[in-house]
This record gives structure tokens, sequence and C-alpha cells, in this order.
């Protein structure tokens, strides 16, 4: 598992490779919990993720709860294949804002 | 005559198998003890339960045993004319006796009774294979905190019975058969030394793991219990739990007594 | 008693070779052999007495067989060290039948149990992780209960969502319908299949309810006093010719030959 940031717009994109899982994910949410805490936006890009888990999944609420106390956004953007299923299962596409792509975020 | 010898044959060999069974369970968990993690949220728990719990029965208890024991032991000494010995005669049949005996008597009846059903439900309930299936220990997450708490409390809670026994003869002597205070004390300080207190400590401490050991053990094998199942089993193995403790710990203490006094 | 097996070309994760059990003198089960691919819901059904639990027993590793092997991707569990074990059964996930859970905590705290013990999670990701399984079973209201004000279906789904908290590659389940209503059941099989699909996860249901298992099984193994009797599609299972499996699939009950004088007998043994 690997992952980068890159900047767009007013946002940090947190791009995720791989699978994200029990071992991993707590390296992302150190990330992401920086990223919000540094007052950006997020757009988490899961073009090139194959799995990710429900630690993933948690790390990315926890992401989300804090980005709507301090009034910023964090969306989905390209969840495909087994990650898409899983955000589907766990009626988590209702919470999220999913985007088919990162340049489809206009402002 | 010879299904008789069958079955005497068989159920010998049945005690030595669960003799064997029990210690195998004890040195699994006192391995238990040892492994990381530890379960210490557990720990305190069972010594809130096995240790401050008791002390309404222990304080009751101790208080009373030490004024009988003084009204006895007056009116034995009172023909000798040795009644300014009796302090000291309370004391030490407290500590060297019966304050370890009745205080595993005292958590026999509270905790080794409700050790040994939680236990056995739990084994009935498949708790323990779904903490195997986990990769978690039982014998770690579940029984070395109990075999731990035992060891703190129930050497505490003797010592406690111990002075409140003494206290009670105290009340006795100098309340009602109108015995020196000072008389009285000076005489426990004179009789009792540190023998006296070296075997209530020894006793307490090997009580504690008699215990212990066989709540937890009859529980945990409750599904070996022939005949019985469900709710049946859980008293049945209770009760033998119960009485197994108290006629082992009669035996350690006799054993210990030769030993020590 | 020929055993067919339904042709598949995905990888074999657990095999069963050869295995007998046995209680003391008991034998329970004969010459089992079957085998478990990755991402299959494998249904072993079989009638009381069957030895099915004993089947299961034996593949999680809780008692030994008195021959044969089991092996986990390669690891044969029966002489695997301790620490493999572990690592194994971390990977895997158990629904016991009545739940099983610890009567001394709350169930939230009986699903976070595996992530606290084996994991070095932070503590919000981990009561998120465990609302978002209790989500999924419709318990998210039972949290800070305790076991003991669950009623058995509660707690059959209690079961399952810490079975499945760290998302194994392995479930097992032991009888998800017994003691459920019909509604429940099936949505609890909904569940099951979604759980497969979405996290590509390898299940083996004990039941001895048909409607699951023919709703479910990619395969089902049937066993019939500790032997093994077919294992295969569900379409396989309905053509088979066998007796037993005809019976059970039809529910007839066994037709026990009455002899009159015998019963008459029994009925007024010991009588005046």
């Amino acid at each position: 598992m690997s992952f980068d940031c890159t900047e767009y717009l007013q946002y940090t994109v947190l791009h995720l490779t791989g699978e994200v899982d029990l071992s991993n994910s707590s390296k992302v949410r150190s990330c992401l919990l920086e990223i919000l805490d540094q007052g950006k936006s997020v757009i988490v890009d899961f073009s090139t993720l194959t799995y990710i888990d429900s630690s993933g999944m948690a790390t990315l609420v926890e992401g989300l709860n804090i980005a709507n106390k301090n009034n910023l956004s964090l969306f989905i953007a390209a969840a495909n294949g087994a990650p898409l299923q899983v955000i589907e299962l766990t009626r988590l596409n209702q919470v999220f804002t999913l985007v088919n792509a990162v340049e489809d975020i206009k402002e | 005559m010879f299904t008789q010898i069958e079955k005497l044959g068989s159920s010998f060999i049945g005690r030595i198998e669960e003799l064997g069974r029990f210690g195998l369970f004890l040195y699994s968990v006192i391995l238990g003890v040892f492994s990381r993690p530890f379960g210490f949220r557990e720990l305190v728990k069972q010594i809130a339960f096995i240790g401050a719990r008791s002390m309404p029965i222990i304080l009751l208890s101790g208080l009373f045993t030490g004024m009988v024991l003084a009204i006895q032991f007056y009116a034995a000494l009172v023909d000798f004319g040795a009644v300014d010995r009796m302090g000291g005669a309370v004391a030490q049949s407290i500590i060297q006796e019966l304050g370890p005996v009745m205080t595993a008597l005292m958590v026999i009846a509270r905790v080794g009774s409700a050790t040994c059903a939680e236990i056995a439900i739990m084994r009935s309930e498949q708790q323990f294979d779904a903490l195997t299936c986990m990769a978690i220990s039982p014998y770690r997450y579940v029984m070395a905190p109990r075999l731990l708490a035992a060891i703190v409390s129930i050497p505490l809670l003797t010592a406690i019975y111990n002075l409140v026994g003494i206290f009670g003869g105290y009340v006795v002597g100098v309340f009602l058969k109108d015995l020196s205070g000072t008389a009285f004390m000076q005489t426990v300080i004179d009789t009792i030394s540190w023998s006296d207190l070296r075997m209530s400590v020894v006793k307490s401490f090997l009580f504690a793991i008699l215990i212990i050991w066989i709540a937890m053990g009859k529980g945990f094998f409750v599904h070996l219990e022939k005949g019985v199942s469900g709710a049946e089993a859980v008293g049945r193995v209770t009760t033998k739990a119960v009485v197994a403790s108290a006629i082992s710990m009669l035996f350690v203490d006799y054993i210990a007594s030769s030993f020590l006094i | 008693m020929t055993q067919k097996t339904a042709k598949t070309n995905t990888k074999s994760l657990i095999e069963v070779n050869q295995l007998d059990s046995a209680y003391g003198d008991r034998q329970v089960l004969n010459d089992i052999n079957l085998s478990v691919n990755e991402g299959e819901i494998l249904v072993i059904m079989g009638g009381s007495g069957s030895g099915k639990s004993t089947l299961l027993k034996n593949m999680l590793g809780l008692m030994p067989p008195s021959a044969g092997e089991i092996l986990f991707d390669g690891l044969n569990i029966c002489d695997a060290n301790r620490s493999q074990l572990s690592k194994l059964r971390r990977s895997m996930g158990v629904a016991f039948q009545g739940g099983a859970l610890l009567s001394s905590m709350s169930v939230g705290d009986n699903i976070k149990l595996p992530l606290r013990q084996h994991t070095d999670l932070d503590e919000n990701t981990i009561s998120i992780m465990s609302r978002l399984k209790l989500e999924l079973m419709n318990l998210a209201d039972y949290e800070d209960l305790m076991p003991s004000e669950l009623s058995g279906g509660m707690l059959k789904r209690a079961g399952l969502a810490r079975a499945v908290i760290m998302d194994p590659k392995i479930l097992f389940f032991d009888e998800p319908s017994a003691g459920l209503d019909p509604v429940t059941s099936v949505e609890l099989d909904q569940l099951i299949l979604q759980l497969r699909t979405a996290m590509n996860m390898t299940i083996i249901v004990v039941t001895h309810e048909l409607e699951s298992a023919f709703t479910i099984a990619d395969r089902i193994a049937v066993l019939f006093d500790g032997e093994l009797v077919i294992t295969g599609t569900v379409d396989e299972i309905k053509a088979c010719t066998d007796s037993r499996v005809i019976n059970l699939i039809n529910r007839t009950p066994r037709d026990i030959q009455l002899d009159a004088d015998q019963y008459l007998s029994r009925l007024t043994k010991g009588a005046e």
C-alpha cells in the first residue's frame, strides 16, 4: 500500500494505491488527520485502490466527521470494484459524497 | 462381582485423570499469569470482587469468632488462675489457625461458588471456544487474573480477620470480663512471634491458590461431567467445588500446621 | 457412497483429508474428505447426530482428530505451533450458535475485543468499526447493553458482528438460522451473501435448515452418521439418488417399521 498527496484547486488529494487494511490504515489515518488539521479540505482518490477494509473506512468516517465539524469537505473520488462494494455494503455511499473523478469537483 | 471391580477401577482411573487434568490446568493458568498482554482490568475487577466485597463477612465473622474464643478461653483459664494469659491465647489461636481457616471458608462460600458457576456457564455457552478461536488464551485472559487476585486478596483478608478477631477478644476480655486492656494487649505482644505470623501468611497463601484453582477447574471442566448438562451440571460442579475446596483446605491446614508449628 | 465434488478452478483454501474423529471409544466421523475453495460458500448439512458439530470443532482446531489432517492454505493445524495457529486464527472469524459473547462486558466491548487484543488501532477507529458492524446487523442501539439483556436472535447477530470485525478471510457460522424467525433468517442469508461478495470472504456454514442452505450455498456437503455422503452444487444435491439425501431434501420422516407385538409389550412393560 502506498499513498501520496497532491494539490487540486483548494483541496489536498490523497491518492491511495493498493490495499488498505489493518496493518496500514493507521498510517493513512495520521496523514488524513494532519491534512485536516491544517484546515484543508480533502479528496480521497480511490482510482488506484484495489481493496479497503473496515479499518480503512472507519478512518475515512472519522475524517469526514472532523471535516464536517470544521466546515471542511471530504470527498471520495473514483471508487470502483471491491472498495465500492464495501462502501455500498456499509451504506456509507449515503454518508460520503462520491464523485467519479477528482476533476469533477469544480469549486 | 467383576462389574464391581470394574467400576471401582474405572472410578479410580477417573480420579487420577481428573487430578492430571487439574494439574495441567494449574500449570496453564500460571503460564497465563506471565503472558502478555495481561488482563489488568479483569485483575482489578476480581480484587474488588474477591477482596473488597468480602470485607463485610470477614469483619463480622472475625469479630464474633474472636468474641466467642475469648469467652471459651476465659472459662478454661479461670480454673487455672491464668486468665491474664487470655489475650495471648486468643491471638495465637486466631493467627495460627482460625484466621486462615475461617477466612478461607468464608471465601469458599462466597467466591468459590460464584467463580465456579461463572466459569461453568462460560464453558456451557462456548465462550472459551470463542476466545480460543479469536487467538485469545482463556488462561491468560480469564483465569490468570482470578488466580492473582486471589493470591493478593485472601492473605490480606486473613490479616484483617486476625486483627478484628483479636479486637473481638479484647472487647470481651475488657468489657465483659473486666480484664485490664493494657495487660490484654501485653500478653498478645508477648505471645505472638514471627513464626505465628509466618504460619498465617503461608496458610492463607496456600488456601488462596487451592480455593481459586479448584473453583475455576471444576467450572472449566463442567462439560466432562457425566450424566448431566446445562443448569444441573453447573449446580453440581459448584457444589463439588465448594466441598472439595473446603476439605482440601482443611487437609492442607493440617499439613501446614504440623510443619510450621 | 460416492462423493461427487463440483468442478471448480479456484484455489483450494481449506482441505480436510481422511479425517476421523472420536470421543473416547465412540467414533463420530469416518474418513471425511472435503475441500473449501477461496471465495465460496460451503454449507455443511446433516441431521442431529450426523457429526457436523464435531466436524466444525475439528476444523476450528478445538479438538484433535483421531486420524487425518486439516490444512489451511497448506498449514496442517494439527501440528502447527502456537504462533502459526494464532496468526491463522486472526484471519478467521467464528460465529457460534448462541453468540458466545463474554457475559461480563457490554455488546460493544465484546465486538471490539479482537481489535483491542490484536491491533494498535486508535480507539476512535475501533469504535467506528464496531458501530459499522453493529449497523450492518441492525443492532445499532444495543451497543451499551449487556449480553443478558439481548434476545437469542440479537445475540447471534452480535456474535456474527464480532466474528467479522477484523474482516476475516474465512468465516465459520454455526447454525445461523436456528431459533430465528423466518424474516430475520432471510435477512441473515442475504447478509452472508453480501459479505462474500463485498469482502471476498470464504464462508463455511453448518446448518440443518434446507431453505437457507439452498439460498446461500455454492456447494453443499451432506453428512450422515459421521460419513460424507455427497458434496456438490445445489443442483447436484437435488439430483442425487441416495435415499438418505432424498429423505433429507423432501423432509420425509424416517419410516420406522412397526412390529405390533413388540410395540404392545413396550407399552405395557412392568404393568401388573
